[in-house]
C-alpha cells in the first residue's frame, strides 16, 4: 500500500504524484492539483499532439458490489465523458479496476439503453410502450401508494432490490413510509454464507485481511469475481508475492484456483466435512490457540446446555471437542470429497502453520450452492475462532468492523408496525434475508396481492430460479397491481411491467456506500459526473436530470420526490423525513442529504475537507472516498467504559446488560443486536478475564461455536459447526445423474447489469456445459456438440466444452448467459439477448430460441461490427427453488441428467412444467422447522437477527399467540 | 511536476515486464485498452490468451497478455512501405496513421500477430505502449488498470528501475526469440504452452471457454491433443467424422507440446493477405514472362527478331498485365487513394517499395520498347532488352523477397521461391502468349509449348521440392499441412492437376495456357493463404 501512496501535496508548491506499480519516473494518475484542468494528448490524432482538456471527475463503478472508485474523465470542450479511469483517492480500489471498470463506458453510450419513462400499451407482457412523462409517472405512483397507506394496506407495497449499491438511503425510505417493504436478492445471492458468519459473531460477512496473510483460504473464486472483487484480488496477489500460500476450494478450475498452491476440487457439499478434517487435525494435535478459544467462545455455555453432566471446565470442554470431531478424519473427508488424504493432510499443516495469520472468505459457491451451506462457512471460520485468526493482522474481521455506514439526517424513527409474511413467512424464522425467491409460489398458495411492486437493478424473471412462475405471477394484473421497474436497461423483467423508469449508471447517481476491504472503513461516493463537472465551472445544478441523457434519473431524487407528493399535507407521517431542515417547507435535496451526512455522520471528514478549503460535500465531490479509519483492530477486545454500566447485571456467562443508554452511533453498519431484559437493561458487553470488554453482537456476547438461537428454533442437531447432508451429495442422487454447478461467474460479467457493455460482451458471451472427459466420452459428447441437461421440472439445450477443469461427475454452466426478449418486444439489448419465441400450454412453457445477435445500425459505429452471435443459454429457467430450511438460501446445485440432444433438439430450448416446479417447492417446505412449531417465545424471529426496517415488537409475535 | 518527455537527460528505452505469477486473467488490459485508445470492436491491441494446461485435478489455466512485443529489431518497421511504423528513439514502436496506405505488409510481417487493420480508419495499428500518456509523464493504460500490478513499464537504460532489475534478476521470457526481433516485452513466469502458439490445442466446435471462435485464422494447433487421442477429446469422437477440415490428426504433426494443453480463450486473427495477392502474383507473372519468354526465345534463336509476338506482343501484354497488378495492387490497399506515398515517402528496405520501383523501371522498359516499336526502330529493341530482362525478371522475383520479409510466416522464407518466381514468369508468359501467337503467329506456338511445357514440369519439381524438403519449422510444416491436406487441399490440386495439364502444351497447343493460368491461380492461393493459415498468437 505505501508504495502507491501519493507524495507531495496540495501545499502550492509540489504537486501530487501517484506513483503506479512501475516506479520510476511516470505517474499512474494526473495531479490532483490538475483535475480541474488536464491536457492529454489525444489517442486517436497520434502522432499529432493533439491536446484534449479535460476534468476529472470522481465517482464509484456500478457494476459489481466492489464499488471501486472511478475517475471520469470529462472533455471541457463537449461536456462528456470520454473516458473512466480508476480513482487514486479511493482506498479500496486504489485506483485499480477490473474490466467492467472502464467498460462503464459502454453502459452510458449504451445505443439501446432506456431514455425516458414508458408505460406499457397492451397487455402486461405483449411488448408494447409508450412514453409518458415523469410527472404522470411519479402521480401515478404516489397516489397509489398514499392510498394504501391510508388504506392499512402498507403490506402490499414491496419494493425489491438487486444490486443495492448504495447504504442507508432506501432502508431509510422504507422507514419513513413505515412500510415492512424490503424484499432482496441476497437468498439466491449469498444469505447461507452470511448465516454461518452470523451465528458465529452475530455479524454476517468476514473481512478478511489478506494483505498481511500467511494462509488465505478461499471458499470462493475472489481472483476474477465476487464481493470485493478487485479490491480482495490485489491484495491476495501481493500476499502471494510476499510469500503468504493460497489453498481454493472449488469444483471447476476457475481463474482463482489456477493461482491456488493447493486447488481442492471436491465433490460438491463435502467443503464442510474438509473443513471439519482440518479442524480435527487442529484439535487432536493441540495446534489451536487454546487461550483464545477459552476467552471468546462460548463453550461454557454449551457445555451446560448439551453435556450437563460434565464439569463446566474449559478442560471438559477440550475434551468434548475432541470427541465432537474424533469421526472427521482425512480419511473421511477424503470419502466424501474426493480428494486425497495426504493432500488434505498437506493442506491442513499448512493452516496450522499460518496460526492467527489466516485469512478465510467463503463468498457464494459452495455455501449457494448446497443444503445445509450456511455450515460451509460456519466450519471455515471454526479454524480462524481455533486459530485465534479473527480480527487480528492477517486474520479475518468481522465486516461490520471495516465497514462504515454513516448516520443518515433525521433517521426515521418509525418501524413498520406490520409482518411481510411474502417477505418473511413463518416457516423460516431464521432465514438470513427476505425468502424473495419463493415469492409467486407463496402468492399462489396464500392469495398474496401486491399493490404496488418495485423491482430495481433486479431481474427475477431472468436471475431467479423458476423464471415461469415469475413471468406467471407478474402477468397476473389481480396479484401484482403496479409493476414499477427501475432500471438503466432493458431486462427480462421489465417485459413484465407496467412503468419502466430509466434510472442512472454508475456515473449518473448519488450513492455512498462502503464495504470492507482491509482492516480499516471508508466511504465511497458515487455522483453524476457533469452535475459535479457544470457545478465545479459554477453553474448550479438542481436535478440530476438535467445532466443526464435524455430524462434518466437517479433514485435518490426519484424517492425523495415520490415521498414528497405521497404525502403533501404530512398527515401520513411521510413528508417529515423529505422535507428539508435548512429550509423548511421545501423538499431535501440530494445536496442536503449528503451534505449533512459528510458534515456531521463521518468523523475526520470535515477537518480533512476544511484542510484543504472545502466543505465536506464539495471534498467529497472533489476526490469522490474518504478512508474514515485505518487499523481497526479487535473492537471485541475493547472495554465498555464504566458509565456505560449503569445497575448492570451479569449472567452466568459473563454477559453484561446495563442501564445506562445507548451512546448514538455514527457508525450504523448492520449487525446482530443482542436483546436485554424485561427490565429496560440493554446489551452492553460481556465480562472475559475479569473485564467488561464490548464482545460480538451475539446473544451471548462471544464467539458462538453452540448457537442457542438456533438450538432454540429447532435447530439443536445443527447448533454447531458441522456438515449437513447437501441434496446432491451422491447418496441423494439416482446412478444417473451429476450436480450442475450453474452458479460461477466470469470475470468481465456481472448478472444482467453488464449486457450491452460492448468490450465485454465481445470477450464473453457464451455459457456452454463444462464437462469432464470420463464423462463426456460415454455419452458420445464433445465439445460444441449440442447437449440436453435435464432438472427436475425441465430441461435446456446447450453446447458441451469438454475440459480437464471439472471434478468428473459434476458438469458447470455460468449463469451470466442467457438473455432473451421476445419478438413482440420493442426494447432490447440487441448485443446481448437472443429473439425467441414464448409458449405455454397449460402448466408447460416452452422458449425457442429464433435468432441470436447480428449486426445493427446505431450511432455507434461498433454495432456493425458485431461478430458473435450467440448468447448462450437461459439455464435458470429450468431450476426449481431450493430454499435452505435454516438460512432459505436458495440452494444452486442441481442435480441433472446430461445426455447428447435428441433429433428435434434445438440450441436454447428451454421447456418447463411449473406445475412440477410448486411440487419442488413444497417437498423443500416440508423440511422447514416452522416458527409456528419451534418458536420458543411465540415470536416469529429471534429479534436480534439482522433484519430490513425491522418492524415494531408486537409484529414479531405469532398470530394468536400473545408475548 | 511530471516529467517531460522534451526534457533534457537520458534517452529512454521503454520496455514491459508482464508477471504471469499475478496475472488473474481478468481482461482489465484489454478494456482499458479500448478505452484509452478507442478500439473498435473485432480488433483488439492487446488481449489475454487463456489455455488450459494439464488434467484433473492436476489442471492449470495460464494466461497471457498478448500484445505488440516493441522488438528492438522490429520486422514491421522494415517492411513498411512509407515508415508509417516506425521505431522512436526510445524504442518505442510506433506509427502514424496518416500515412499508412494499408499494404499489410506490416501486418504479414508481425511474428506476433500484433497489428491489425482498424476498420474505423483503415490504418494499420497495435500497442504502442500509450505513447501519448508517456509523452505526458503517465504510465500506459493497461499498467494503472492492473487490479493485480501485474504489467509493469521502465527504462532499461536505467539499471534501478524495477522492470530491469526484474530482467536481469528473473526467469523472463520473450515469445518467438527464434525471430530476431529481441522483444521488449518480457513476461516472467510465463507457461510454454502459451508463448508457443502451436502447443495447445485448438477447440473443436467453433467455442472457446465462453466465447465463440472466429477470424479466418484461429489459434490453437488444429491436431487432436499430443497427436494421440487424449481422454474425451480424440476417444470421444469414434462415431464421428473429424469435425471438419480443421481436425488434422492424419498428418501426424501434433501440438508443438507434450504438455496436454487446450486453449480456452482468444481473440479473432486474420489473414492480412487474401486472393487480390494470389492473383496480383499471377498477373505480375504474366506481365513478366509475356516480355521474359520472347526476349529469351529470341536470344535462343526461337523467335526472330521481326517476330510480331517480340515488337508488339511482349510490350502490349506486359503493359496490360502489368496495369493490372498496379490496379490490384491498389485495390489492394485500405488507402487506395495513398498509392502515392510509396514513391514519395519510401522506405527503403521495404520490398514492397523495391519491387514498386522495379515495376517502374520495367514499364518505362515496356513503354520505349513499344515507342521504339512504333518508331520502326528495331535496333532499339535489342539494346533495351538488356535492361528489359533483368527488370522483367526481378518484378517475377522480388515478391519472394516481399514474402520473406513476411518475417512472421515460415512457409515463404523458402531458398527455393526466387527460382520458383522466375519458372512461374516463364510459365505465365508462355500461356498469356499461346493464344496471341495462335491468333497473329502460328509459327511461333510450338516454341511457346515447349516453353510452358518446361516452365510447367520445373514448377511442379519445384512444389515437389517444396513439399517433400523438410521443414525446419512446425510453423512451416503445419502451413504445409494446411496447403496439401488441410483447408486449402482443394486450389492445392487444382493447381497441381491443371499444371500437369499445361505441361502436355505441346500436344495441347493454345488449348493448354488456360489450364496454365489456372494452375498458378490455384496452386499461388493455396500457398499465400497456407503460409498465412498458421496462427502466430
Amino acid at each position: 500500500m505505501s508504495d502507491r501512496s501519493p507524495t507531495g501535496s496540495g501545499d502550492g508548491r509540489a504537486e501530487t504524484f501517484y506513483p503506479g506499480p512501475s516506479g520510476g519516473p511516470l505517474a499512474a494518475f494526473p495531479p490532483k492539483e490538475r483535475w480541474d484542468d488536464w491536457a492529454e494528448l489525444d489517442s486517436r490524432a497520434w502522432p499529432r499532439r493533439v491536446e484534449r482538456r479535460c476534468m476529472l471527475v470522481p465517482t464509484t463503478c456500478f457494476n459489481c458490489e466492489s464499488a471501486c472508485g472511478l475517475l471520469a474523465y470529462v472533455d471541457r470542450e463537449t461536456m462528456e465523458i470520454r473516458r473512466f479511469e480508476g480513482n487514486p483517492e479511493h482506498p479500496g480500489s486504489r485506483g485499480r479496476n477490473c474490466a467492467k471498470g472502464p467498460a462503464t463506458l459502454n453502459q452510458i453510450q449504451d445505443p439501446d439503453r432506456i431514455l425516458y419513462p414508458l408505460r406499457r400499451t397492451g397487455a402486461r407482457g405483449a411488448g408494447g410502450w409508450e412514453r409518458i412523462s415523469w410527472d404522470d409517472a411519479l402521480n401515478l405512483i404516489a397516489e397509489r401508494i398514499g392510498k394504501a397507506l391510508r388504506e392499512s394496506r402498507q403490506h402490499e407495497i414491496m419494493y425489491h432490490v438487486g444490486r443495492p449499491g448504495e447504504d442507508g438511503f432506501t432502508e431509510r425510505m422504507l422507514a419513513a413510509w413505515g412500510v415492512d417493504g424490503h424484499n432482496s436478492h441476497t437468498n439466491i445471492c449469498s444469505s447461507s454464507a452470511r448465516a454461518g458468519y452470523q451465528f458465529w459473531m452475530g455479524i454476517d460477512r468476514p473481512s478478511p485481511d489478506h494483505a498481511r496473510a500467511d494462509v488465505i483460504f478461499l471458499v470462493s473464486a475472489h481472483l476474477e469475481t465476487g464481493h470485493y472483487f478487485n479490491p480482495h484480488a490485489q491484495r491476495i496477489m501481493e500476499a502471494k508475492q510476499r510469500g503468504a500460500k493460497l489453498v481454493v476450494l472449488d469444483t471447476r478450475l476457475s481463474n482463482t484456483a489456477t493461482h491456488a498452491d493447493h486447488w481442492l476440487a471436491p465433490q460438491p457439499g463435502s467443503e464442510a466435512a474438509i473443513h471439519l478434517a482440518i479442524a480435527n487435525h487442529l484439535i487432536r494435535n493441540d495446534l489451536y490457540d487454546v487461550a483464545f478459544v477459552e476467552r471468546w467462545w462460548n463453550w461454557k455455555e454449551y457445555l451446560r446446555a448439551e453435556h450437563p453432566g460434565r464439569p463446566e471446565t474449559f478442560e471438559a470442554f477440550r475434551e468434548v471437542l475432541r470427541e465432537l470431531y474424533a469421526d472427521s478424519t482425512f480419511e473421511h473427508a477424503a470419502a466424501e470429497s474426493g480428494i486425497d488424504a495426504d493432500v488434505l493432510r498437506e493442506v491442513a499443516d499448512l493452516v496450522a502453520s499460518a496460526g492467527p495469520r489466516l485469512a478465510t472468505h467463503n463468498w457464494r459457491s459452495a455455501a449457494s450452492g448446497n443444503e445445509g451451506g450456511w455450515q460451509v462457512s460456519r466450519t471455515l471460520f471454526l479454524l480462524n475462532a481455533l486459530l485465534g485468526a479473527i480480527a487480528v493482522p492477517g486474520g479475518t474481521y468481522p465486516n461490520a468492523w471495516n465497514k462504515f455506514v454513516a448516520k443518515p439526517i433525521r433517521m426515521p424513527h418509525r418501524h413498520p408496525s406490520h409482518w411481510n409474511e411474502l417477505s418473511w413467512p413463518v416457516e423460516y424464522p431464521l432465514a438470513q434475508n427476505e425468502l424473495s425467491f419463493l415469492l409467486p409460489h407463496l402468492m399462489k398458495e396464500r392469495g398474496g396481492k401486491i399493490d404496488v411492486y418495485f423491482t430495481r437493478v433486479y431481474n427475477p424473471v431472468w436471475t431467479n430460479p423458476d423464471g415461469f412462475s415469475w413471468i406467471e405471477m407478474l402477468s397476473d394484473e389481480e396479484r401484482v397491481g403496479l409493476h414499477v421497474a427501475l432500471t438503466p436497461t432493458w431486462n427480462e423483467t421489465a417485459t413484465f411491467a407496467d412503468l419502466v423508469l430509466p434510472m442512472g449508471h454508475a456515473s449518473e447517481r448519488h450513492d455512498i456506500h462502503s464495504y470492507e476491504t482491509y482492516d480499516g472503513q471508508w466511504i465511497g461516493f458515487r455522483q453524476p459526473v457533469l452535475r459535479a463537472a457544470r457545478e465545479r465551472r459554477g453553474e448550479t445544478i438542481t436535478d440530476t436530470r438535467q445532466v443526464n441523457p435524455g430524462e434518466v434519473w437517479e433514485e435518490n431524487e426519484f424517492w425523495l420526490e415520490l415521498s414528497w407528493r405521497m404525502d403533501p399535507d404530512g398527515t401520513l407521517g411521510v413528508r417529515e423525513f423529505v422535507e428539508s431542515v435548512e429550509r423548511p417547507g421545501e423538499r431535501l435535496t440530494v445536496d442536503e442529504y449528503y451534505g449533512y451526512i459528510f458534515e456531521h455522520s463521518v468523523p475526520g471528514l470535515p477537518e480533512k475537507a476544511a484542510a484543504e478549503g472545502l466543505t465536506p460535500l464539495r471534498y467529497m465531490r472533489r476526490y469522490g472516498a474518504f478512508e474514515v479509519a485505518k487499523n481497526v483492530g479487535p473492537l471485541h477486545e475493547k472495554e465498555v467504559p464504566a458509565e456505560e454500566l449503569v445497575d448492570a447485571v451479569e449472567d452466568d456467562f459473563g454477559r453484561v446488560l446495563t442501564r445506562a443508554p445507548k451512546p448514538p452511533p455514527l457508525n450504523i453498519a448492520p449487525t446482530g443486536a443482542p436483546g436485554g431484559d424485561a427490565e429496560g437493561r440493554r446489551h452492553a458487553g460481556v465480562r472475559v478475564d475479569g473485564k467488561v470488554l464490548r464482545g460480538f453482537p451475539t446473544p451471548s456476547g462471544k464467539l458462538e461455536f453452540w448457537s442457542s438461537t438456533l438450538a432454540g428454533w429447532g435447530w439443536r442437531d445443527a447448533a454447531v459447526p458441522l456438515c449437513l447432508p447437501s441434496h446432491v451429495a451422491p447418496a441423494a442422487m439416482a446412478p444417473d445423474e451429476m450436480v450442475l454447478i450453474s452458479t460461477f461467474r466470469v470475470p468481465v460479467q456481472i448478472h444482467t447489469r453488464s449486457a450491452n457493455s460492448k468490450w465485454l460482451d465481445e470477450i464473453a458471451h457464451t455459457n456452454p456445459l463444462w464437462i469432464h472427459p470420463r464423462d463426456a466420452a460415454p455419452k458420445g459428447i464433445r465439445t460444441g456438440d449440442l447437449t440436453r441437461v435435464e432438472t427436475e421440472i425441465g430441461h435446456y439445450v446447450v453446447r458441451a466444452w469438454v475440459t480437464e477443469g471439472i471434478r468428473p461427475g459434476t458438469v458447470a454452466c455460468s449463469h451470466h448467459m442467457g438473455r432473451w426478449r421476445t419478438r413482440e418486444q420493442q426494447q432490447s439489448q440487441r448485443q446481448a439477448m437472443a429473439t425467441v419465441s414464448l409458449s405455454r400450454e397449460g402448466n408447460r412453457w416452452k422458449l425457442a430460441r429464433e435468432s441470436g445477435v447480428t449486426p445493427f445500425d446505431s450511432p455507434d459505429p461498433d454495432t456493425r461490427r458485431i461478430w458473435w452471435t450467440d448468447v448462450g443459454v437461459h439455464q435458470n429457467l429450468t431450476f426449481p427453488v431450493h430454499p435452505d430450511p435454516v438460512s432459505g438460501m436458495h440452494c444452486w446445485h442441481q442435480a441433472v441428467r446430461v445426455r447428447k440432444a435428441e433429433p428435434g433438439d434445438a440450441y436454447g430450448d428451454i421447456v418447463v412444467d411449473t406445475a412440477k416446479s410448486h411440487e419442488v417447492y413444497r417437498r423443500w417446505l416440508a423440511k422447514t422447522r416452522s416458527a409456528a412449531g419451534h418458536s420458543p417465545d411465540g415470536t416469529r424471529r429471534p429479534d436480534w437477527l439482522m433484519r430490513p426496517v425491522k418492524p415494531v415488537p408486537a409484529a414479531y409475535r405469532l398470530p394468536g399467540r400473545q408475548g | 511536476m511530471l516529467p517531460s518527455p522534451s526534457a533534457p537527460g537520458p534517452v529512454r528505452q521503454w520496455a514491459k515486464l508482464i508477471d504471469n505469477q499475478a496475472c488473474i486473467g481478468c481482461h482489465a488490459c484489454t478494456t482499458a485498452c479500448k478505452s484509452e485508445n478507442e478500439v473498435p470492436l473485432s480488433v483488439t491491441r492487446t488481449y489475454v490468451k487463456y489455455v488450459d494446461v494439464g488434467t484433473f485435478p492436476n489442471a492449470r489455466r495460464a494466461f497471457q497478455v498478448t500484445r505488440c512485443n516493441q522488438c528492438a529489431d522490429p520486422p514491421c518497421t522494415h517492411a513498411c512501405p512509407t515508415a508509417a511504423m516506425y521505431r522512436r528513439g526510445d524504442g518505442i514502436v510506433d506509427f502514424d496513421k496518416s500515412v499508412c496506405i494499408g499494404c499489410k505488409a506490416c501486418i504479414a510481417a508481425c511474428p506476433y500477430d500484433a497489428i491489425f487493420i482498424n476498420p474505423q480508419d483503415h490504418s494499420a495499428e497495435k500497442c504502442n505502449f500509450c505513447a501519448h500518456r508517456i509523452d505526458r509523464g503517465l504510465e500506459p493504460a493497461c499498467v494503472v488498470v492492473c487490479p493485480t500490478q501485474a504489467i509493469l513499464v521502465g527504462d532499461l537504460g536505467d539499471p534501478e528501475a524495477k522492470v530491469t532489475r526484474m530482467v536481469n534478476r528473473h526467469a523472463v521470457q520473450v515469445r518467438r526469440p527464434e525471430k530476431d526481433t529481441r522483444p521488449k516485452l518480457f513476461y516472467r513466469g510465463a507457461h510454454q504452452t502459451t508463448l508457443d502458439p502451436l502447443a495447445a490445442t485448438r477447440p473443436e466446435g467453433g467455442l472457446f471457454l465462453w466465447s465463440e471462435q472466429s477470424g479466418d485464422v484461429v489459434s490453437g494447433h488444429p491436431a487432436p491433443r499430443n497427436g494421440a487421442a487424449a481422454p474425451g477429446d480424440g476417444a470421444a469422437g469414434g462415431d464421428r467424422a473429424g469435425g471438419g477440415a480443421a481436425a488434422a490428426g492424419a498428418h501426424g504433426a501434433g501440438p508443438n507440446s507434450s504438455a496436454a494443453a487446450m486453449l480456452a480463450y482468444d481473440v479473432a486473427h486474420h489473414a492480412p493477405w487474401d486472393w487480390r495477392v494470389s492473383l496480383y502474383t499471377l498477373t505480375k507473372s504474366v506481365a513478366a514472362g509475356a516480355y521474359l519468354v520472347p526476349a529469351l526465345l529470341l536470344l535462343l534463336g526461337a523467335l526472330s527478331p521481326g517476330s510480331a509476338l517480340w515488337t508488339w506482343g511482349a510490350p502490349a501484354l506486359g503493359a496490360a498485365f502489368l496495369g493490372i497488378t498496379g490496379v490490384i495492387l491498389i485495390a489492394d490497399l485500405e488507402h487506395p487513394g495513398r498509392f502515392a506515398l510509396i514513391f514519395l515517402r519510401p522506405q527503403w528496405r521495404s520490398w514492397l517499395v523495391r519491387g514498386a520501383f522495379v515495376i517502374a523501371g520495367y514499364g518505362a522498359v515496356l513503354a520505349l520498347h513499344a515507342g521504339a516499336a512504333a518508331a520502326a526502330r528495331p535496333d532499339l529493341l535489342g539494346t533495351l532488352r538488356w535492361a528489359g530482362i533483368p527488370l522483367a525478371a526481378f518484378t517475377s522475383v522480388y515478391t519472394a523477397y516481399l514474402f520473406a520479409q513476411a518475417k512472421a510466416r515460415d512457409l515463404w522464407q523458402s531458398p527455393l521461391l526466387p527460382p520458383h518466381l522466375l519458372v512461374q514468369a516463364v510459365a505465365a508468359g508462355a500461356a498469356a502468349l499461346l493464344p496471341v501467337a495462335a491468333a497473329v503467329e502460328p509459327g511461333a506456338v510450338p516454341a511457346l509449348a515447349r516453353t510452358l511445357a518446361a516452365a510447367a514440369g520445373a514448377h511442379l519439381l519445384l512444389v515437389a521440392g517444396e513439399l517433400t524438403l523438410t521443414h525446419a519449422t512446425a510453423h512451416a510444416r503445419l502451413a504445409v499441412h494446411e496447403m496439401t491436406r488441410g483447408r486449402f487441399r482443394n486450389p492445392f490440386r487444382l493447381g497441381v492437376a491443371a499444371m500437369a495439364v499445361a505441361a502436355a502444351a505441346p500436344a495441347l497447343g493454345a488449348w493448354a495456357a488456360p489450364f496454365a493460368l489456372l494452375g498458378l491461380f490455384a496452386y499461388e492461393h493455396a500457398y499465400v493463404q497456407a503460409g498465412q493459415a498458421v496462427p502466430l498468437a
